[in-house]
This record gives C-alpha cells, sequence and structure tokens, in this order.
C-alpha cells in the first residue's frame, strides 16, 4: 500500500475535520501569492487558530506561545504556503499536511521501497519502486522476480520519467477539447452506446489492445465479451511474437513459449535473436550469460551470433557472423545436416567452415547447448532451430516449452487485419483502444487514419494523446503502471502485482476499470477488482498480502509442458535477399522500443548501443554497401518498399551484412509530446504485413543532408591500451598477461606499486576507502547504468543541439571500441565514470578548492563553491567531468521537481559536476551503520548503476576490507587501471574483457584471412 | 644616467640615427604636444577609430547573451572547455609584454632607442592587459563570483587553493596589471605637466594640470623622480618574465599531451615578447607615418625592433622543433599522438599556419631591406600577431579536442558570439589606443629632450 493512500482510520474525527481540505482553504479565504503571506499573519492573530492548531499539529502547539510564534510561522510556512499556492487541476492540498500520526516506518527523509511489477509490451519485469514520502522517484529490478533479478534496463530506469511527463494526457477530452465534466460525461455517452449494443449483443463493437498477459485484464475482457458476445477483441503490438507461435506450431503443433535457461548452456548459437539485449526476460537472460563470463571461475560459455544488426547479443558474442537473414537460414541448415536433422532443400551454404565448427561444438556440448533464432526470423526459421536443438537434446535441459504467457497468443497481424477489413466494410460501430496506436504503427496499407473515420463511438486510452487519438471521439487519460493497481505475467509465466504507489497524478483511470466498466456497467476500482481476482486464487489475504511485499507471486512460473514432436522440413523460410535492393531490418529501438518511449528525454539521449546515435533513427549501413550504393553518413535517402516511401538519413557504422540495413521502429512520431516530436522519421510505412520486420528495399539518393547527435565519433582503440581485451587461452598461458599489455603496469602490476617522488597526498589507512571494479567481461554495453545514474542523480536531459556539440551531461557513459573494420568488428565496451584518483589531476588545478578528497577516497565535488573554470575538466585525463553550460537542469516544471531525488542536489548553471559514487548513497549507509554502532557491511552500499547493472558487471564497497567483494576483485590479475601510468592511481578498475573463441574457429580464421 | 657620456655607443645601437638632426629641444615638444593640444584628428585615424567603435558594438550582444545565457553561446564542449576566451587571453597578455620589456629591461639596458617608442608601447600594455584580463572574468561559469579568485577573510573560511596554477595567474596578472600602470603614470607626469604649461583651454589646462601632480619641474622633482622611476623598472623587469611564466604554467602542471610541456614558461616568455613587439610595429608604423613622426620613430627604431622580433622568432622556432623532440623522445603514445594529431588532424591549418607565419615568413627579417621597409614589416607584424594567435589555438584547442581516450575525442567550432568578443576586444583595444593617443603624449617628450641632449653634449665631445 502506498504510504500517502494510507490515511489512518483511527484520528479523532475533529482532528480529520481540521485536516480538511476545504476548512483550511476556508480560512485562508482563497487568498495566494503574496498577499498570502498577510492573511497567515492576521489569521494566526485569532484565537480559533490556535484551537485549529492544537487539533491539527499537537507537535507544533507546545511551542504555540508569542515567544514562539515566529519559529512556527517559519516551520509552517512552507508547507501552508505550498497549499495556498496550489491552482493545478489535482493537488490534493491534505497530503502536504504532515500526518497526525504517520503511517508505520514512514520517517521523513527516508526512502521506502515497494514492489511492483512494469508491463513492458505485455510483459512483466519485477521491479523495486523507491519512494519519498510518497513520491515515487526511482525503480530498480526485484531480485526476487525471475525476469529481473533485481537488474534492470534502461527502459525500466526510464520509466520513472514517463509518470512525471508533462506532456502526458491529463483529462478526459472529446474531439480534442477538454470535456468540462470528465468522466460522467464520458460515461453517460459509454452508457448510451452501451444500451444500443445490449440489445444486438454487441454487434459492431471492437476492442484493441496490445499483448495481454494480465489475469485481471483477461477477465474484464472475458466479462465483456460474454455481455456482448458479438463483440470482437483484437490485439495487436507492432513488436510480436507470431512467428514463435507459429513456429512452435509447426514444430509441436501448438502455441508456446520458449524458455531458455542460458545458466545451463555451454555453447550458444544465436540466429539474429536479441537474447540478451531486449524483448522478454532479456534481463534474466543476460544476467545467466555473464554468470559464466568469469574465466577465473572457470567454466565460461562461447557464443555464437549471425545476425543483420549489431545488437548487443552480437557484440557479447565470442565468433560473430554478419549474414542477411537467408544466409543466417543456409547456415542454420547446413548445420542442422551436420548435426543430423533430416533437411532437405538446396545444400549451398555460406561459411561451411563456420558451419562445421558450431555443428562440431554444439555436438560436444549435447543437453548444454542452446541455438536461439529472433524471435522476429520467418516462423520455418525458427522452427529448423528448435529441430536443432530437439537433435541436440536440449529440449527440457536448456529450452523448455511453457503454456503462452499471453492471453491469446499469436495471431496479432492477423488480428488486426481482421478489424482494419471490418472497418473497411463499415462493420465497426464502436472502437475502444487501449494503449495501442494503430495510426502510427498500423502496416499503411491497412489505412487506419482514414477508415477510423466511418466509426459512430470511437476511444482511445493511453497514456499520452497520440496520432490515433487525433481521429477518435473521446480521448481517455490512461495511468502509468506507478498509478494504478493491475497484474501481469513475466517471460516465464510468473504472475505479479502491478502496485500503485501514487495516486493517478491527472484524472487518468487504469485500462482495467474502463474495460470493467464497459463489461459491467458498474465502476470499480483497479484495486478490488485485482484484490479480489487474486485473494480469491491464492486462497487468502495473507497470500495476497506477501505477494504485494515480495512483488511476485510465489510458484506462479508456468511449468513445462512436454509436447510432441511433430517438425518436419517444409524448406527455406527466408526469401533471398533481392539484387540491386537493400535487405532493410525493421527492428525495435533499444530506447523507444516500438515509439511507446518517443516522448520520454532520458531514452532519446542515452546513446544508442554500438552506434551512440541519440535522438533519431537512421538507415544503418556498413561500410560496403555506403560504397555500393554511393552513400556517406548524412546523407539523405528515400527507401521505399511495396508497402510505401520513407526520408531517411544514412549512418554508416559498423556490424551490418554487405546489403543490408537496418532502420528502428519508434521514430517520427507526429503527436506524443514537446520531446518526441519530430525526432527520426517513422519507418511504419516499410511495413509488409506478411514479414513485418523484414523489407527488400529501393534506395534512392536525394538532396539535403543531416546532422546526427553521436555521443562518440571515435571508434578506434588507437593502439592504446586503456581497454585491454584477452582470450581464455591468452589467461591460461600466462594469469599475468593483461599487466603485460602495458609496459607500465607490466613494471609495477597494480598501479598502487608504482614507485612516486611525492609523498602520497592523502592518508586512506583509516575508515572505509570506497573502490568500484567493471568487469568488462559482463558488461554488454545495454544503457541500463547511464540511465540509472541519471535517474538517481537527477542530471538534466539537453536536447539533441547539445549533445551534437558535446555537452551531453552523463556521469556514466559507455565507450565504444571496434576492432576489426566493417561487417567483421568486433565491438568491446567500456563504461567510464570518475575513477576518483587517488592522486586527482582536477583537484590540483582548482583555484577555489572546489572539487576536494574525502577521507573515504571519494573525489568530491562541491557544487557551491564551483566559480566554473572548467580547468578540472580539461585535466580530467578519463573526460568524465559534466559542466553546465547552460541551465540544463528544468527548475520550472512541477511534475519533473516530483521525480528528482531529495537527497541530490540539483546543479545550477555554471557548475561542474560528474560521478560521486553515490555519495548520497554512501551516507546513508555510513549514517544508519552508526546509529547501530557497527562498521558499513559489504554490499551495503551499492551504487545506482551497480544496481542497475542487469549482468552485475560493477562491484563496489570498502577496498580496506580485505574481505569485501570488491577487494577480492581487486586481487585478481585480470584488474587494471585505466591510465594509470599517469600516476592518478584510479579507484576504479577494470577487469579485462576475456574472450572464449573456438580455438579451432580462430586458427581457421586466421589462415582464411 | 644623464651623466653617462652616450658616445660609448651601447650595444648595437647608433644613438645618433633614432634622432633626426634637425631636431632641437622646442621643436621636440612642439610636435608631440601639438596633437593633444589640437581639437583634430587625421581623417585616416577618425576612419580607424569608427571601425574600432564598431567592433566595440559589436561586443555588446556577446557580452549580453553570454551572461544572460551562460558560457553556453560559445562553442567550448567536453572536452574542449576552454576556447576562444583562453586564447584571446592568452594573446593579449603576450601582446602587453611588449611594453614593459621596452620600458623596463632597455631601460636598464641603457637601450636609449628605446625612448621614442616606449610611451605607446606602455600604453599599449595597459591595453592589451585590460582586453586580456575581461576573458579570464567572462569564460567563468559563474562569474559573479570571480572575487573567490582573491584570497580575502570570509565566513566560509575558505582560501583560493594554491596550488592551481589559476590562482598564481590571478596574482601574476593583478601585480603586473598595477606595476604597469604606476610605470606608465609615473613616466607620464612631466609630460603632463608640459600639456598643463601649453593648454590655452582652461578646462584642458585644469585637468592635465590635476594629472601632472603638481610637478614644477625642480631638480629635487627630477631627482626622485630618476630615482623613482628606476626602481619602478627595477620592479617591472622581474615581472616580464613572470607573467608570462605563470601563464605557461596554466598549462605546463596539466597533465594533457600539448600541454605538459617543461619548457613552456621560457617558451612562452619568447612569444609574448614576439608578439609584443609585432604589435609595437602594427601600431607604430602607421602611426609615423600619419603624424610625421618619422624623425622621431626612424627606420632605426623599426630596426632594432625587428631584430628583437628574429631573435625572438628563433627562440620560438626553437620551442617548436622541441615540442616535436619531446614527443618523439618521450616513447609516450599520447604526446606522439598529440603532435601527430597536430600536424595530420581536423586542425592541421593551425598547426602549419602558425609554422608558416611564427616561423618561416619571420626569417625575411634577415634581411636588413626588409627590416627597414615600413610596408614590409606592417605586413610581417600582422602576419607574425596572426601566427601567435594560431600558437594559442593551436596549443589550447588540438591538445584538448584529442587526449588520452578516443571515446571521448571531439571537435571545437567557435560561435559567433566567439568571434563578437575576439572582435569586441580588438575594437576596444584600438579605441583605447586612439583616445589615449588623442589626450595623451604619445612619444615621451622629457625623454627625448634627454636624448637630444645628451647627443648634442656628445657632440661637443
Amino acid at each position: 500500500m502506498s504510504p500517502i493512500t494510507d490515511t489512518p482510520q483511527n484520528t479523532p474525527a475533529s482532528i480529520r475535520a481540521a485536516l480538511d481540505r476545504q476548512a483550511v482553504a476556508e480560512r485562508l479565504n482563497g487568498k495566494t501569492g503574496r498577499r498570502f503571506w498577510r492573511s497567515l499573519e492576521e489569521l494566526s492573530k485569532e484565537e480559533s487558530f490556535g484551537t485549529m492548531l492544537q487539533q491539527e499539529y499537537p507537535r507544533f502547539a507546545a511551542e504555540w506561545d508569542p515567544m514562539h510564534r515566529r519559529d512556527f510561522l517559519r516551520l509552517m510556512g512552507a508547507s501552508l504556503a505550498l497549499g495556498g499556492l496550489t491552482s493545478c487541476t489535482r493537488q490534493p492540498v491534505e497530503k502536504i499536511i504532515p500526518f497526525v500520526r504517520q503511517p508505520e516506518y514512514l520517517v521523513p527523509g527516508k526512502a521506502m521501497t515497494y514492489a511492483t511489477t512494469m508491463p513492458v509490451q505485455g510483459y512483466g519485469v519485477g521491479l523495486l519502486a523507491t519512494s519519498h514520502m510518497g513520491r515515487p522517484t526511482k525503480l530498480d529490478g526485484n531480485d526476487l522476480h525471475p525476469a529481473s533479478l533485481g537488474g534492470s534496463d534502461s527502459l525500466v530506469q526510464a520509466a520513472i520519467l514517463t509518470m512525471y511527463d508533462p506532456d502526458r494526457a491529463k483529462t478526459v477530452k472529446f474531439k480534442g477539447r477538454t470535456n468540462v465534466k470528465g468522466w460522467k460525461d464520458f460515461y453517460a455517452d459509454l452508457d448510451k452506446e452501451m444500451a444500443g449494443f445490449a440489445e444486438t449483443g454487441g454487434e459492431g463493437l471492437h476492442l484493441l489492445t496490445g499483448t495481454i498477459t494480465s489475469p485481471s485484464l483477461a477477465t474484464a475482457i472475458e466479462q465483456a465479451l460474454e455481455t456482448y458476445p458479438k463483440a470482437v477483441w483484437h490485439s495487436y503490438e507492432p513488436i510480436n511474437r507470431d512467428a514463435v507461435y507459429a513456429a512452435t506450431e509447426q514444430a509441436f503443433g501448438a502455441k508456446l513459449d520458449p524458455v531458455y535457461d542460458v545458466a545451463k548452456a555451454d555453447v550458444m548459437v544465436s540466429f539474429d535473436s536479441d537474447l540478451i539485449g531486449s524483448g522478454p526476460g532479456h534481463l534474466r537472460f543476460a544476467r545467466d550469460f555473464a554468470a559464466r563470463r568469469n574465466v577465473e571461475a572457470g567454466g565460461m560459455n562461447r557464443l555464437y551470433v549471425a545476425e543483420s544488426q549489431m545488437s548487443i547479443t552480437g557484440a557479447a558474442a565470442d565468433h560473430r557472423l554478419a549474414l542477411t537473414p537467408d544466409e543466417q537460414e543456409k547456415l542454420a541448415r547446413a548445420v542442422a545436416r551436420e548435426l543430423g536433422v533430416a533437411v532437405n532443400g538446396a545444400t549451398d551454404t555460406v561459411h561451411a567452415d563456420w558451419a562445421k565448427e558450431i555443428a562440431a561444438d554444439l555436438a560436444a556440448h549435447r543437453g548444454s547447448s542452446l541455438v536461439v533464432a529472433g524471435e522476429h526470423r520467418a516462423a520455418g526459421f525458427q522452427a529448423l532451430v528448435f529441430a536443432i536443438n530437439h537433435a541436440l537434446g536440449n529440449i527440457g535441459s536448456t529450452v523448455s516449452f511453457i503454456e503462452p504467457a499471453a492471453v491469446r497468443p499469436g495471431g496479432q497481424m492477423e488480428s488486426l487485419q481482421a478489424l482494419s477489413d471490418a472497418l473497411g466494410e463499415g462493420k465497426v460501430k464502436a472502437l475502444f483502444m487501449f494503449d495501442t496506436n494503430p495510426v502510427y504503427h498500423a502496416p499503411a496499407s491497412m489505412d487506419f487514419q482514414n477508415k477510423l473515420r466511418g466509426v459512430n463511438f470511437l476511444v482511445q486510452h493511453g497514456l499520452f494523446e497520440d496520432e490515433s487519438s487525433e481521429w477518435c471521439h473521446y480521448h481517455l487519460p490512461g495511468t502509468h503502471f506507478l498509478e494504478a493497481w493491475g497484474d501481469c505475467l513475466a517471460y516465464d509465466g510468473t504472475a505479479s502485482i502491478v502496485q500503485p504507489l501514487i495516486e493517478p497524478l491527472y484524472q487518468g483511470k487504469s485500462a482495467l476499470e474502463i474495460l470493467h466498466r464497459i463489461a459491467t456497467g458498474k465502476e470499480a476500482s483497479g484495486h478490488d477488482l485485482v484484490r479480489n481476482r487474486w485473494v480469491k486464487s491464492l486462497g487468502d489475504s495473507l497470500a495476497w498480502k506477501r505477494a504485494l511485499h515480495d512483488g511476485v507471486i510465489a510458484n506462479s512460473a508456468a511449468a513445462p509442458v512436454q509436447p510432441g514432436w511433430a517438425w518436419s522440413d517444409t524448406g527455406p523460410a527466408e526469401a533471398p535477399a533481392q539484387s540491386g535492393k537493400l535487405d532493410l531490418a525493421l527492428l525495435p529501438d533499444y530506447s523507444v522500443l516500438d515509439g511507446f518511449y518517443a516522448n520520454n528525454g532520458w531514452l532519446q539521449e542515452a546513446p544508442r548501443p554500438i552506434t551512440t546515435l541519440t535522438w533519431d533513427n537512421a538507415l544503418l549501413i556498413s561500410e560496403e554497401t555506403a560504397s555500393a550504393f554511393d552513400l556517406a553518413t548524412g546523407n539523405l535517402v528515400e527507401v521505399g518498399s511495396g508497402e510505401g516511401m520513407v526520408r531517411l538519413p544514412v549512418l554508416v557504422t559498423v556490424g551490418i551484412p554487405e546489403g543490408a540495413g537496418v532502420a528502428h521502429l519508434g521514430y517520427g512520431r507526429t503527436k506524443v509530446g514537446r520531446v518526441g516530436e519530430g525526432v527520426g522519421a517513422s519507418v511504419y510505412p516499410l511495413v509488409d504485413p506478411a514479414s513485418p520486420f523484414r523489407a527488400s528495399v529501393s534506395v534512392t539518393k536525394v538532396r539535403g543532408r543531416h546532422a546526427f547527435a553521436l555521443t562518440q565519433e571515435h571508434h578506434s582503440i588507437e593502439g592504446r591500451n586503456h581497454l585491454r581485451v584477452g582470450t581464455v587461452t591468452d589467461f591460461q598461458n600466462d594469469p599475468q598477461f593483461v599487466w603485460k599489455l602495458d609496459e607500465y603496469s607490466a613494471k609495477y602490476g597494480r598501479n598502487e606499486n608504482a614507485p612516486s617522488i611525492y609523498p602520497h597526498p592523502h592518508d586512506y589507512s583509516q575508515g572505509p576507502q570506497w573502490g568500484m571494479v567493471i568487469d568488462l567481461s559482463a558488461c554488454i554495453g545495454c544503457n541500463a547504468c547511464m540511465v540509472a545514474c541519471q535517474a538517481e542523480n537527477n542530471i538534466p536531459v539537453v536536447g539533441k543541439e547539445q549533445v551534437a556539440i558535446g555537452r551531453e551531461m552523463h556521469w556514466i557513459r559507455v565507450d565504444r571500441y571496434y576492432e576489426g573494420r566493417s561487417a567483421k568488428v568486433e565491438v568491446h565496451h567500456q563504461p567510464m565514470t570518475c575513477v576518483h584518483c587517488e592522486n586527482a589531476p582536477c583537484e590540483a588545478v582548482c583555484p577555489v578548492a572546489a572539487t576536494v578528497h574525502s577521507t573515504d577516497g571519494l573525489n568530491q565535488m562541491v557544487y557551491n563553491r564551483c566559480l566554473g573554470t572548467r580547468y578540472c575538466a580539461n585535466n580530467c585525463p578519463y573526460k568524465v567531468r559534466r559542466f553546465n553550460f547552460y541551465k540544463f537542469a528544468d527548475h520550472e516544471t512541477p511534475s519533473l521537481k516530483l521525480q528528482r531525488n531529495p537527497n541530490v542536489t540539483v546543479r545550477a548553471r555554471g557548475v561542474m559536476e560528474k560521478c560521486t559514487f553515490c555519495v548520497q548513497r554512501i551516507s546513508e549507509g555510513r549514517i544508519k551503520a552508526r546509529v547501530q554502532n557497527r562498521p558499513i557491511a559489504d554490499g551495503e552500499v551499492v551504487t545506482a548503476c551497480q544496481q542497475a547493472c542487469p549482468t552485475q558487471a560493477i562491484t563496489f564497497g570498502d577496498i580496506r576490507d580485505p574481505m569485501s567483494k570488491v577487494s577480492a576483485k581487486k586481487e585478481s590479475t585480470l584488474d587494471y587501471g585505466v591510465l594509470s601510468s599517469l600516476g592518478t592511481r584510479p579507484r576504479l578498475t577494470y577487469h579485462a574483457r576475456i574472450k572464449n573463441p573456438n580455438p579451432r574457429l580462430a586458427a581457421a580464421l586466421v589462415t582464411e584471412s | 644616467m644623464a651623466s653617462q657620456p652616450a658616445s660609448t655607443a651601447q650595444g648595437f645601437v647608433e644613438v645618433e640615427t633614432v634622432l633626426d638632426e634637425n631636431h632641437t629641444y622646442e621643436s621636440v615638444t612642439e610636435k608631440i604636444s601639438s596633437l593633444p593640444l589640437t581639437p583634430t584628428l587625421p581623417k585616416p585615424v577618425l576612419v580607424v577609430l569608427l571601425f574600432a567603435m564598431l567592433l566595440l558594438l559589436g561586443m555588446g550582444p556577446s557580452l549580453i547573451f553570454l551572461l544572460v545565457e551562460g558560457t553556453g553561446v560559445w562553442g567550448i564542449n567536453q572536452p574542449v572547455a576552454w576556447g576562444f576566451a583562453i586564447i584571446n587571453f592568452v594573446w593579449w597578455i603576450g601582446i602587453g609584454h611588449a611594453g614593459t620589456l621596452i620600458s623596463a629591461i632597455l631601460l636598464l639596458l641603457r637601450q636609449e632607442w628605446r625612448t621614442s617608442i616606449n610611451r605607446f608601447a606602455e600604453t599599449m600594455t595597459i591595453f592589451a592587459v585590460v582586453c586580456a584580463g575581461m576573458f579570464p572574468l567572462l569564460h567563468l561559469g559563474r562569474p559573479w563570483l570571480a572575487h573567490w579568485f582573491f584570497p580575502y577573510p570570509n565566513v566560509m573560511q575558505m582560501w583560493p587553493q594554491y596550488r592551481s596554477p589559476l590562482s598564481w595567474d590571478v596574482a601574476a596578472i593583478s601585480t603586473y596589471a598595477t606595476v604597469s600602470i604606476l610605470f606608465w603614470f609615473t613616466g607620464l607626469i612631466p609630460d603632463l605637466a608640459t600639456l598643463r604649461d601649453r593648454a590655452k583651454n582652461k578646462v584642458v589646462k585644469t585637468l592635465y594640470g590635476a594629472a601632472s601632480m603638481g610637478w614644477r619641474g625642480s631638480a629635487r622633482h627630477w631627482q626622485r623622480y630618476e630615482v623613482a622611476y628606476l626602481l619602478l623598472a627595477g620592479l617591472s623587469t622581474p615581472l616580464v618574465v613572470s607573467v608570462h611564466s605563470i601563464i605557461g604554467l596554466d598549462f605546463a602542471v596539466s597533465v594533457i599531451p600539448g600541454w605538459q610541456v617543461t619548457i613552456f614558461p621560457p617558451y612562452f616568455v619568447a612569444g609574448a615578447i614576439f608578439s609584443g613587439f609585432a604589435m609595437v610595429l602594427t601600431l607604430s608604423i602607421p602611426l609615423r607615418a600619419l603624424f610625421g613622426w618619422k624623425d622621431m620613430i626612424t627606420l632605426n627604431h623599426l630596426n632594432n625592433i625587428s631584430k628583437v622580433m628574429l631573435a625572438t622568432c628563433l627562440m620560438v622556432l626553437y620551442g617548436y622543433g622541441m615540442e616535436v623532440f619531446f614527443a618523439w623522445y618521450s616513447g609516450s603514445v599520447y604526446e606522439g599522438y598529440m603532435k601527430f594529431n597536430r600536424m595530420y588532424g581536423p586542425y592541421w591549418w593551425s598547426y602549419w599556419g602558425l609554422i608558416l607565419c611564427n616561423g618561416v615568413i619571420p626569417q625575411l627579417l634577415w634581411f636588413k631591406k626588409v627590416r627597414t621597409s615600413p610596408i614590409i614589416l606592417f605586413f610581417l607584424s600582422i602576419v607574425i600577431n596572426i601566427g601567435m594567435w594560431l600558437e594559442r589555438f593551436v596549443i589550447v584547442i588540438t591538445s584538448l579536442h584529442r587526449d588520452f581516450l578516443p571515446s571521448s575525442w571531439g571537435m571545437y567550432t567557435p560561435t559567433i558570439f566567439d568571434w563578437g568578443l575576439y572582435l569586441g576586444t580588438i575594437g576596444l583595444f584600438l579605441t583605447l589606443m586612439i583616445v589615449a593617443l588623442k589626450i595623451l603624449p604619445m612619444i615621451s617628450q622629457f625623454e627625448v629632450r634627454e636624448l637630444l641632449h645628451k647627443k648634442k653634449h656628445s657632440n661637443h665631445h
């Protein structure tokens, strides 16, 4: 339960009356602004004020005598003044008056944590939400939830900003205008409409939703379909899993969800699957994958990737091939043939040596290998991959199948087509759309924009007024998952409750509440609906409370089914690329996904993995393709498929197969809010319903240039050794090989052993000494740390223009280096933030001592003292300092103020800032430990980036404590300091990236080139 | 000093040739003081003044936008957090060096040819320091807190952090400005008294009277004056070296390849003198043509200034050579790349432009014909000023834009506000110079008379 809604029930009636907003408001007599202060003085002279005070604030009333009146006013001024100044539609005044009796555990200034669930395209990710005095401020993974295990991604981290987005739909709107009576008017119209449908059994009544896994929503929809039996429910998600279910039908004769056990896989092969980078369950898969990437622990897994994009998974691979989907399928067929799978058809293949070695490697790990195909690949291809797993005996071991988590799995494209057809035939009388946006993301051939016009009663429900709401009669404001009750299933079927932390900021109602109203004609609170549903199925309210507390319903994961094997090869499923055309992959974006997060500034400004592109999408091609089509970065092209034509800027990047391109969905929003409108170009018009994620397109260069905002433009390591990479063999031959990659560390090992003619500038022999290790073998470059840091540390968004000229503010960044060229590239990630040098170059050059060292080894930035000479930034060899060139922080927008972490200063213009190692969290830990008179325990202080990291690549703690995890990591010979030859003695060190290539394939590759 | 026979012909200068034969005490005074005491200025000067004031006008918006919006209006970013402001600062301070050098060091070295150019060289110094001094204040993120640079007792109980060379800067520049102004004003007093005596307008007379601080030209005055002047010269001398050394240290104490260079202090001083003398030429060549001062600022002066420039040019060139040597000899990949990037990176033009302007073209000064040709020297001096500006551009920008980690490499592009402020300070400088030219004797009258006296005295021998 959220603290604010948990009003104490046992408060005396008289006091509650005094707390009444009405009463206070009458006393204040509507006076606002400057005059208000005088009124308060006048008011305070009345005797009744004393009485009111006595009842309202017994603690302060003790001080209520003329002597202390001034103090009292000072104390109360702020909160009462806020009450007087309130002008928004829904700012409940009673909530800013302190609690008479505080809810249990609520201590002002102390954050509280609640478990909840974030639905991402219908699938739940269990979260822990941090709340400060009733304001949720930060989201992190819930370690009890199987889809998160405590990790998170950038979408999770940024979701909080969406809730506080000032551009959200706030009120019920009728034909684009604010409807004065709001919900009342809507319900009156709805009842009229539904009365008509009651007679016809719902003939012409249609519902359109996204993927739904929520049992409560399913119940509501079922009820609606029972009440109106002729009504039709369509569901469509642009990033859908239709092909997965089609594949399982081919292979098993049933629609099933595959669930992978990455932890058990010694050898993994991915065909275009971004297993650890996106899609349901990717956080879990990333965790399990990274757990097997530790060379010192042994048992490293090996990952082969053949893909048409340059994905997070591809960057993590030991061996990677850039192949178009049809070439991938050929490779898969060759592997299958080697493994004795009965495949028919042509035997031509690409990279026969790869097929042989991959097959041999897989065959050596029967039952402990895993082959995965992308969810967007053709059903026949995915089925073939199931067949390979079947042949390897992996089914039941590393891959199991469950009944789908989605209420209505698969067939979404057909479902949308059916709606489009019904609309075209004029059969749709009323259409209710929930959290979906067909005008924007439906394939162009379905022509929703024009077809919607014939509908009598069109209702769009969602967080934002979007492209579809413009064509609807009603737009109903939706609720964020932190505002309303709900439930959700995870990728493996685990159920959890969506628990709100705050009342809806605006007049939103959840889809559940509205659907229930449509189905039953009665209003019910989302809380009651969800609670009743789960108390009934769990048996008692204690289990319900337990589920809320844990954030997961115990043992609710779906049991694996034992499907019958029904596969036979149907021949190549992926069409060969057409010559002269570009084989374009249309893929979800790492930041805006399908466009839902387009208005989220944190996500727009997070550099997309690999390309570091911000605030844009582009036609991504590699060098060879660029020269074949005579294109260069910044050129504009018209890309045309059979479906439509789109104008896109070209960005030449790496890792994309020759003759192929990648364009990300979710951009070119025309109506969503101030942040997302006009960013990039929509590529939905290219989507062919028959193969939604792949299009064969013509490319025509057109006049004009486009400027991109990239956070990193130089990806060569220039022969330097701040990023160290090796193989398992290297490590086995010489455990100290990492140090030998650099003359200085070859001589001195870890940096603290290096001699210096100067005495050590600080005494680090006392107290905790904070240090960090980032394991580059585990880092997958997903951006979770960047956005988590932004949420935790109130880091502003600066916009495209400022990013383009190099003024992004991220305290932690993920550097990307490319090894090799073009398609055969290897990508390495290196998260870089303030390394907290023990001997910091920045400190020496500040003329006013605004950056100094703390006794616990932190390099601190004193914002108030900073003049902004920027010498520190120049003298930082790691270039991790960030300067407020303008007043970047939004000091005005009220809703954004609510999001801020109250323990972190919002920085002013002209002030330098940088990573603090989350000093506010360190302080919290120190205070807690001191109150309990004990040292700070290892693992008690967790930095925001560390907490967010889905692969646990970041370790933080006391390096003076020999038993701490971070000390153990620093003992490793993989540990090295970046630029430590400068004598900076960084507290943040790195573990070299160790790859596990197949020695035979590696040898083959050497002879090949 | 006056008792010293000038016939010993100090150094390489022949005293006789630095002043026209036909000058008398009267003609010198008449010629120099006529400019402040007549109400007109030559047309070309008025045109220059108009141009200068236009530039100054353009500074207005640049300043307003800067102060209202923040340093974001400039092209600076991460990694190039210093840009035009620091380049211009160092450039102006460098220009300001010639004044003190001419006034103090040449005085102590008895280079008497300095007398007809020292006044405006000093004036130039002060105005250059004014222009320079604006930049460190304006480049601050929060310029309204600039007083924190100074050590003063305060409730925060905070003092400047004296490990930072920026704190040394504050001391060095404020000292330099103070001593330069004192030196300049002390030198002016006898001449202001002359103007007072010759002024016919009562207001003007009163103003010059107040400024001359009761100078009567008595023997006691002269005696004390000479002592004070010599002492101030002595005080100024170390400053010539210290100020630009400390500016050199601003860069040299850092860890950035291209900044962390041990030869920076002397190399910066040499560069400063180089640019300062170039600016003296830029200003004196048109002046001697416009005001008919060719008899007092003779070709011999130009020749001597050119020789100083040639000498400092060679020192600077040695510095450039050493930087290349260090980059190679250090064996450091960062140093090596820094030098490579300067020569062949995206800002290659600035490096080769600097070599051309500061290294190659000034070699013309080996020829006496060039050294005594005012027109060639004028253009040469402008080339050198551009070269010295490019040198600071190379040091500040190309070192920062690609340092250690390639991930944070970036580019720097100045904005219209960068240019507006830079050109604005040029406007300010020229405006102040022309105003000073109009109201103050730009050639030291009494010192020229003294020179004349010595000349006559030596002729009698």
